[in-house]
């Protein structure tokens, strides 16, 4: 009796697990099933007709193993969506790094925001509605909100990034940043970059490094604005030569030194107080390690732009929508032929 | 449990005889059934499309100029089908294009640069970069040399000091210190002979002039007043050796420079006016016209000198214009009538060998060229032919060695005169023979 039982477990152990491989096999051909008509190109392009279950961003993650890059393929296709049965061109590298046309080049805007307020705005603050109606303005017309890690791919001339992309920018460190703008960001979980100049931390309109580390842990990048935000191209009354250089060395060194050590972070770009700098400054920027740095010249940026240079669009307190869409510039017309 | 394990292995002997596609049968049943709920059922039986969609994209990729769009399809279309022969002729002929424009997009660019006409050859070099995005040094010119240096190079001479260079670039030798952070020098070390220093370059407020820069501006400006233009120009440069950047020593500059140049104008010097107008800033009002206006002046002088027939003088002029301008149409145009009209003369006075080098220098794109050469050797054929028929005749009058020098003559000019080699052998063997009788 009890040898039956047990010869009887050991059979449907077996049968188990014979079905379990059955299952298992069955599966793998389910999911390679749409790839019945997929073709290689020389590992440029893939050829694959699309499926009801496909969309841009599950095709971008089974080819370009990002999801995120769904863009890619609507581009190089020209389409915005997918239709079932579609025979579509999947582009296994960036086919247009620079954006170049025969019409003219791309070019990315970086908005550079600094305070918000509740329902006051001011020259620099900005209502909370205003941003909100702003973000959506951004959203709902297909802009890409992109990282500056990306924009610097772009300028590097080493990555694609989306036709209508833009960058979003924070300069200083105000408190309302955190209370106001951070809130409405996740919400369209768009991706920005704050400036900070790290006298300012800590202080009664500033963020608290406990808000900054959380900001930064929330996936927000944090780079630097120097360390008293001194206008970085002018002595100062009786500085001589000399000390204009050390005091220059240590706005560029010191803060770049104590976000690593707050936020184990590296900081690689900087935001020029008052958006000036000098030949000095960049030479010093060289050396000390850093790959961008941001001006306020109220332009949008094509990829060959000076990298020390980068301009930006400052979105001041009484924009109307109308004022704000004037700074998206995302193509320069020339005729390239 | 044992009822309940008959049922399960029933099933998987089922599963046995439908095998995999029963299974995906299943699944795909409710697939379908979620997909026709989303109104968007996939059609059954897609297959890749041919390769002749492909290759009319690719076509009409190409016809707007969009080259690499079209090398890609063309490309996807060789790959579907890889028995055609005339895809890879099409796609050798496409990359062939690309290769040819963006090389002609890069000289031009370079050209530009070197003019300093930096919007125009960012543009040439914007678009050698669309027709062949690998292209390394377009990508160099927009991304390096476009942009001005923050710094400039100086090669260490024997015997420099720190605070040598320091006062020689930046007028004050106490700022060797700037020069050793720079270039990773220690306190005290010398930099050694040959090294390349980077020196960064200070605006004007941070160094010491030598000269007082506002009062060579009064200078300068009261020079201006008195329309004393070389005077002007001497001082603006003068300050820009020391600042570059100077707006100020720049703006006389440039008024000097085009009042020079209107002078020499109006003393029918273009060419020196062309000189001096050149070193204006392209965006100086009116610079561009004064420019225009020179060089037609100069294109009606050598128009006047082609009626003269002084086929040298117009070459030199035009030559001179399309230095300025190497898309000058005119001068193109002129330079190839006169090339052509000196050929005719030299043919007409049977100088073929020269006339035939003259053309050397044409542009053989020309159609008076492509014409003038063919009627070039039309010429020396039909002369060959002359002389042909004249040594038929002496060999009729038994002038034998008379014979062999115009056939010679006729040989010299067509190479490929077969009556002239065959005659020439004949007439020397019957010579040989003669000589034997004799």
């Amino acid at each position: 009796m009890q040898r039956s039982a047990n010869r009887m477990k050991t059979i449907s152990g077996l049968v188990f697990l014979l079905s379990l491989l059955l299952l298992a096999a069955c599966a793998t051909s389910i999911r390679s099933q749409h790839k019945i008509s997929e073709i290689r190109i020389n590992d440029d392009f893939i050829i694959v007709t699309a499926t009801a279950k496909d969309t841009l961003s599950s095709l971008a993650a089974e080819y370009l193993n990002d999801p995120s890059k769904g863009w890619l393929i609507a581009e190089f296709n020209h389409i915005k969506n997918l239709t079932p049965g579609q025979e579509l061109c999947i582009p296994l590298f960036p086919f247009n790094k620079g954006g170049l046309k025969s019409g003219g080049f791309q070019t990315v805007p970086v908005l550079a925001y600094y305070s918000f307020s509740k329902n006051k705005p001011s020259k620099i603050a900005i209502t909370q509605d205003d941003f909100k109606a702003q973000m959506k303005y951004l959203k709902e017309n297909g802009y890409h909100v992109i990282t500056l890690d990306q924009l610097l791919g772009f300028l590097d001339y080493q990555e694609q990034i989306p036709e209508k992309s833009v960058a979003i920018t924070f300069d200083d460190g105000w408190i309302s940043v955190y209370d106001i703008a951070f809130p409405i960001l996740k919400e369209y979980g768009f991706p920005a970059t704050i400036f900070i100049y790290t006298d300012f931390i800590g202080g009664g309109k500033a963020m608290s490094w406990k808000q900054i580390k959380e900001l930064s842990e929330a996936g927000f990048d944090i780079q630097c604005q120097t360390k008293t935000h001194r206008n970085l191209t002018v002595l100062k009354k009786k500085e001589s030569f000399k000390e204009y250089f050390k005091s220059l060395e240590m706005e560029i060194s010191y803060p770049k030194k104590l976000i690593k050590k707050k936020l184990n972070k590296e900081c690689k770009f900087l935001a020029y107080p008052y958006g000036i700098a000098n030949n000095l400054v960049i030479a010093m920027l060289k050396k000390h390690g850093y790959r961008a740095a941001f001006t306020v010249d109220n332009k949008s940026n094509p990829f060959f732009i000076d990298k020390y240079k980068i301009n930006r669009s400052a979105i001041y307190g009484k924009y109307d929508i109308e004022k704000f869409k004037n700074k998206l510039s995302v193509f320069q017309n020339m005729e390239l032929k | 449990m044992k009822r309940f394990f008959n049922i399960y292995l029933l099933l998987i002997v089922l599963f046995f005889f439908t095998g995999c596609a029963g299974v995906r049968e299943f699944l795909g049943d409710i697939a379908d059934k979620i997909a026709e709920i989303n109104s968007e059922k996939a059609p059954e039986g897609t297959k890749v499309l041919p390769a002749s969609y492909y290759l009319e994209k690719a076509l009409e990729y190409e016809k707007n100029d969009e080259l690499q769009t079209a090398l890609f399809y063309m490309q996807i279309a060789g790959t579907l089908n890889p028995d055609s022969t005339k895809i890879p002729e099409k796609i050798a002929s496409l990359k062939s294009t690309i290769d040819h424009k963006a090389r002609k997009h890069f000289t031009t660019g370079v050209e530009c640069y070197e003019k300093r006409k930096f919007k125009d050859a960012q543009r040439q070099f914007l678009t050698t970069l669309r027709y062949a995005p690998g292209h390394k040094e377009a990508l160099d010119y927009l991304k390096n040399r476009l942009h001005p240096k923050e710094y400039l190079n100086y090669k260490v001479k024997e015997k420099d000091t720190l605070k040598d260079i320091s006062k020689k670039f930046y007028k004050d030798p106490s700022k060797d210190f700037l020069i050793a952070y720079f270039n990773n020098l220690k306190t005290g070390e010398e930099p050694v002979s040959g090294t390349i220093l980077e020196l960064p370059m200070l605006e004007s407020e941070f160094t010491r002039p030598t000269i007082d820069i506002r009062i060579e501006l009064i200078k300068a400006e009261n020079f201006l007043k008195e329309k004393r233009y070389r005077e002007v120009l001497d001082i603006a440069g003068k300050i820009l050796e020391y600042d570059r950047l100077n707006k100020k020593a720049s703006d006389l500059k440039n008024v000097s420079c085009y009042q020079i140049g209107m002078e020499l104008s109006r003393q029918e010097k273009y060419p020196e006016a062309i000189e001096m107008f050149k070193k204006v800033t392209p965006e100086y009002q009116g610079v561009e016209e004064a420019i225009q206006q020179a060089i037609n002046k100069e294109l009606f002088k050598a128009k006047n000198l082609l009626k003269q027939k002084q086929y040298e003088q117009v070459f030199a002029v035009t030559k001179k214009i399309l230095d300025y301008d190497k898309s000058n149409k005119a001068a193109q145009d002129l330079i190839n009538t006169a090339f052509c009209q000196q050929a005719k003369h030299l043919t007409i006075r049977k100088n073929y060998t020269e006339a035939l080098n003259v053309l050397n220098r044409a542009d053989p794109q020309y159609d008076c060229v492509k014409k003038t050469i063919s009627d070039v050797y039309k010429a020396k054929k039909k002369q060959a032919e002359v002389h042909y028929l004249n040594g038929v005749k002496h060999f009729l009058n038994e002038e034998l060695q008379s014979a062999i020098k115009e056939w010679e003559k006729a040989l010299a000019l067509n190479p490929e005169h077969k009556k002239a080699k065959k005659n020439i052998n004949n007439a020397r063997s019957l010579l040989e023979k003669l000589e034997k009788v004799k």
